[in-house]
């Protein structure tokens, strides 16, 4: 195979054009064939930012017991115990039915969340809402204009002015219980560019960077 | 190091709350890349089911030399969604509305720019003619084999197979 071969070969696949047998065949060579191996990397490497063109979409609740099951070992869980998954996405139509016999426990609220969109609508931020605390993960982080801040705004439905949730760290990720609102579906998380400490006067003063609607996790 | 690469780490060390913790911060995005893939939640459910078990077991071969963490995890679901539509015989209707009529319309891939590397691709693919950049969208986010993309786009399969080769070396030389 000469290298213009080898990288039209590494390019298709990476592509996803080689049919089953081509792929498992390229698979195997990747194994013992260094070459082919980093010519495949190099692909993956410049294509990867097509990747940003699939719509962000909310997995079913149910996914990652199903994963947690197929991989086992580790947090192994007595069979008495119902598995609880430990964040939003979870809990689901079984937590539902489950809480019906768990009198001493209150039900939880269902997890609800949001993909804060830029205005070319791409995915920034990932939000959720268990228990009135939201909570808050970049997607793709970035940098923001130097001397700015993000500060993140909250807007009931129904309401004719947003509340401040508070500024976000540059590390992207942020927790916070607001006291006065409540997280409940339909209402709107947004983020504006202020100025250091973000704004003065109670309202976005700066752009709207990012922005999305809160709704029941698993539903998209 | 982002989020996702430094989890990756911990993943490599055995440590699944990592791997929750990932899952947690991607999957919502991964499903989207496998949707885009497989048009059907529960095959793209089974598609993020199977490519986070490879991640869980090949952590430890992800190189922050070679690419993003997001990249690396993007591509692992994407070959799991592509497997799965092989396995099918990729009996996936083309005509599905979420695809459009125009599928690749230019100002789409804006959409990717955020980034150094997105813009640079985003570049490249607006100087390749329009039917070439289309097929290599077509296959690469929405998992088109040649044959579809030919069908598609109204053109004769050696055509279509001709011109994505041609598209992908042209990108390899202005992305060099």
């Amino acid at each position: 195979m000469t290298p213009g071969e080898r990288d039209a070969l590494a390019a298709e696949y990476v592509l996803g054009t080689l049919d089953a047998r081509a792929t498992a065949e390229l698979r195997g060579a990747m194994e013992t064939d260094a070459a082919l191996a980093d010519a495949v990397a190099g692909w993956e490497q410049r294509l990867a930012p097509l990747q940003l063109l699939a719509t962000p979409e909310a997995p079913p609740p149910d996914l990652w017991a199903r994963l947690e099951r197929t991989l086992g070992g580790g947090a192994r869980r007595k069979a008495w115990r119902f598995p609880w998954p430990a964040f939003g996405l979870g809990a689901g139509a079984l937590a539902a039915g489950l809480a019906a016999f768990i009198v001493f426990r209150p039900p939880p609220a269902a997890p609800l969340m949001t993909v804060l969109l830029t205005s070319r609508d791409q995915p920034a931020y990932l939000v959720e809402a268990e228990r009135g605390t939201l909570r808050l993960a970049a997607l793709n982080p970035r940098g923001i204009e130097a001397g700015r801040v993000m500060q993140l705004w909250a807007l009931p439905q129904g309401a004719t002015a947003p509340t401040s949730l508070g500024l976000i760290p540059e590390s992207g990720r942020f927790s916070v219980t607001p006291q006065n609102i409540r997280p409940e579906p339909g209402m709107l998380i947004e983020i504006s560019l202020e100025p250091p400490g973000g704004s003065t006067t109670g309202r976005p003063t700066g752009p709207i960077l990012f922005i999305g609607r809160l709704s029941a996790a698993g539903n998209s | 190091m982002s989020d996702a690469a430094a989890l990756l780490l911990r993943i490599a060390g055995e440590d699944r709350t990592a791997l929750q913790a990932l899952y947690k911060l991607q999957s919502v995005r991964l499903f989207g890349v496998a949707m885009a893939i497989l048009r059907d939640r529960d095959a793209a459910a089974d598609a993020v089911h199977d490519g986070f078990v490879n991640v869980a077991r090949r952590a430890a071969q992800f190189d922050a030399e070679r690419g993003t963490a997001e990249g690396w995890l993007g591509s692992i679901i994407r070959h799991a969604a592509l497997d799965i539509a092989r396995r099918r015989g990729r009996e996936i209707p083309t005509d599905d509305a979420t695809l459009g009529d125009t599928p690749v319309e230019a100002a789409q891939l804006d959409s990717i720019t955020a980034s150094e590397e997105g813009a640079r691709l985003r570049a490249c693919l607006a100087d390749l003619p329009e039917k070439n950049r289309q097929g290599i969208v077509l296959a690469f986010v929405h998992g088109l084999s040649h044959p579809q993309i030919a069908a598609r786009l109204e053109l004769p399969l050696g055509t279509v197979k001709a011109w994505i080769r041609r598209g992908l070396l042209t990108l390899r030389e202005c992305l060099a």
